[in-house]
């Protein structure tokens, strides 16, 4: 969504101040975000000694490394149910999004009866459904699943059908004096031409999955992060819950590279042709 | 969102027929589906608590509206204040980020990664900062609530047409003058689609709040009467939980459409994301 195009201006905002070398001022989106990251740290870690905050409400930095280094088999035990429950979930939203965008957008009759009642599911605050899904189908891996496949599945859909529809009409046009068949265009025009969109729409879905699945971990599980989290809150030990939190960030923006990454491929499969 | 404008423009296109279509097709589907509903919960006599029939949840928000009502309101109240304070610091802090291209570069990406990332997971944190109640529950919200605006608002920011700037260089406008006059017009599009994204992430904020620190509020409501198997009032719950969340969206919408008329005048607002 924003987040892309917003982070792909940011780095391709012209460097202002030509001060630094030439390799330095290429290296600098990258080095300039890095220090000021190591310069918060380093500053919570500095107050947190100064101000003698205790380590149950803000551990240092080093302290948080030092849990994470101790516990990491643990939380890389605990990161698998959660990362296959993520997968899994948006693997389905994926998949059934794009396949309803592309019903959609072949059948107006049905665009219009399903696309407004679509974008007001994206509206509402689906989270408050996570307790109904333990009801359903019990405090296993499959209730998670469903509901992180359920929250996620709405931007996909959505966003697949407004790149579906966005065609270039001049494109399809061409398509049909062309006397190209309805599936040809689909696959040389359509598709290509909806696959940012759809992407865009996926970026959302995954993080979107990760959220579903912590949530579905928080009311009802016996294992992944967000049970591990919830576990160590209780129990008030703070340096704990920061080193799932470490891990489950990068378990986040991992699967969002995954997404990301597969975005790039695809276009450049694409583009060739 | 662009289908709720292309509600509205259909519906202002005064044919009748092309309402029919955009607006009673959507609530016609959308009732069939609360018919069928009800009439296979009475035909298959599906149990009351895995899925009550429409007319049991219309039945406990008939009768228990006092009750629902005044556990709505700590909710919609905690959701606009989050709301409130998360666009106002995400706004405040964009703008901070477009008056310094270092600081701009240097906050920038971590502002994004901080948008990839679960933040949800983070709530147990909070009941520990903060205790269990309702500030809370506002607090994650408006930690939530916060990265959309920020990230969009400061995309927006920078996104003024160099043409208009250099425009007003030549014309020796000030600082000041270049900000209000082209920058903050030309951003408002980029800050209200942060709002709404905003709004609905608040509402989900304030809810996953209510979940995990459980005292009172719809959130508390609906993982209680779940707990209890009273699925009626779960969905119950939610219903005033939709409809909380989407006259908030619509609040939003509202305000934008009258800013952008404000603005209209002056100033031509493209280029949404």
């Amino acid at each position: 969504m924003s987040v892309d195009s917003a982070a792909a201006s940011a780095v391709a905002a012209p460097a202002g101040a030509g001060a630094l070398g030439p390799r330095l001022r290429g290296s600098r989106p990258v080095l300039l975000p890095l220090a000021a990251a190591a310069a918060m740290l380093l500053g919570w870690q500095v107050a947190d000694i100064l101000l003698h905050v205790p380590s149950l409400v803000l551990p240092t930095p080093v302290e948080i490394g030092g849990e994470l280094w101790r516990a990491l088999p643990t939380l890389l035990a605990q990161a698998l149910p959660t990362t296959r429950d993520t997968l899994m979930a948006f693997a389905a939203a994926s998949v059934l999004g794009v396949g309803l965008a592309v019903v959609i957008t072949y059948s107006p009759l049905l665009r219009d009866m399903l696309y407004p009642n679509l974008v007001f599911f994206q509206l509402v605050p689906k989270v408050a459904l996570a307790p109904l899904f333990v009801i359903w189908l019990g405090i296993g891996s499959p209730s998670r699943v469903v509901f992180a496949g359920f929250v996620s599945f709405f931007p996909v859909v959505i966003s697949a059908a407004v790149g579906l529809e966005g065609t270039d009409p001049a494109a399809l046009r061409l398509c049909r004096s062309l006397t190209a068949s309805e599936w040809r265009s689909f696959v040389l025009v359509r598709f290509p031409f909806a696959l940012p969109a759809i992407f865009s729409g996926m970026k959302v879905a995954m993080t979107m999955a990760v959220i579903g699945v912590i949530i579905g971990e928080f009311i009802s599980s016996q294992a992944g992060l967000g049970f591990y989290i919830l576990n160590a809150g209780s129990r008030l030990d703070t340096p704990d819950v920061f080193a799932a939190l470490v891990v489950l960030c990068a378990l986040g923006v991992a699967l969002y590279g995954a997404v990301a990454l597969a975005e790039r491929g695809v276009r450049r499969v694409y583009g060739r042709h | 969102m662009a289908v709720l404008e292309e509600i509205g423009q259909t519906g202002e296109a005064a044919s009748p027929a092309r309402f029919a279509r955009g607006v009673l097709l959507p609530l016609g589907f959308a009732v069939l589906v609360i018919l069928t509903w009800q009439i296979l919960c009475e035909w298959l006599r599906v149990p009351p608590i895995l899925l009550p029939p429409p007319s049991a949840v219309w039945a406990v928000l008939r009768d228990n509206y006092g009750i629902l009502l005044q556990q709505a309101l700590p909710t919609a109240t905690e959701t606009i204040v989050s709301f409130a304070v998360a666009s106002l610091l995400g706004v405040a802090l964009a703008v901070a980020l477009t008056f310094s291209a270092w600081i701009r570069e240097a906050f920038y990406p971590n502002l994004v990664m901080f948008q990839l990332i679960p933040k949800i997971a983070l709530a147990p944190l909070f009941i520990v900062w903060l205790g269990v109640g309702e500030k809370t529950a506002t607090v994650v919200a408006v930690f939530i609530a916060f990265f959309p605006v920020v990230v969009s608002s400061a995309t927006g920011l920078v996104s003024a047409k160099p043409e208009v700037l250099q425009l007003c260089r030549s014309l020796a406008a000030s600082e000041w003058q270049v900000f209000h006059m082209v920058r903050f017009p030309y951003a408002m599009p980029f800050i209200f689609a942060g709002m709404k994204v905003g709004v609905t992430m608040a509402m989900i904020g304030v809810v996953v709040g209510e979940f995990i620190t459980v005292q009172k509020g719809l959130g508390y409501i609906i993982l209680f009467a779940a707990g209890a198997g009273e699925t009626a009032t779960v969905l119950a719950a939610i219903v005033l939980l939709c409809g909380i969340g989407l006259a908030l969206y619509g609040a939003v919408e509202l305000a934008e459409r009258v800013v952008r008329h404000r603005y209209g005048g002056a100033m031509p607002v493209g280029g949404v994301i």
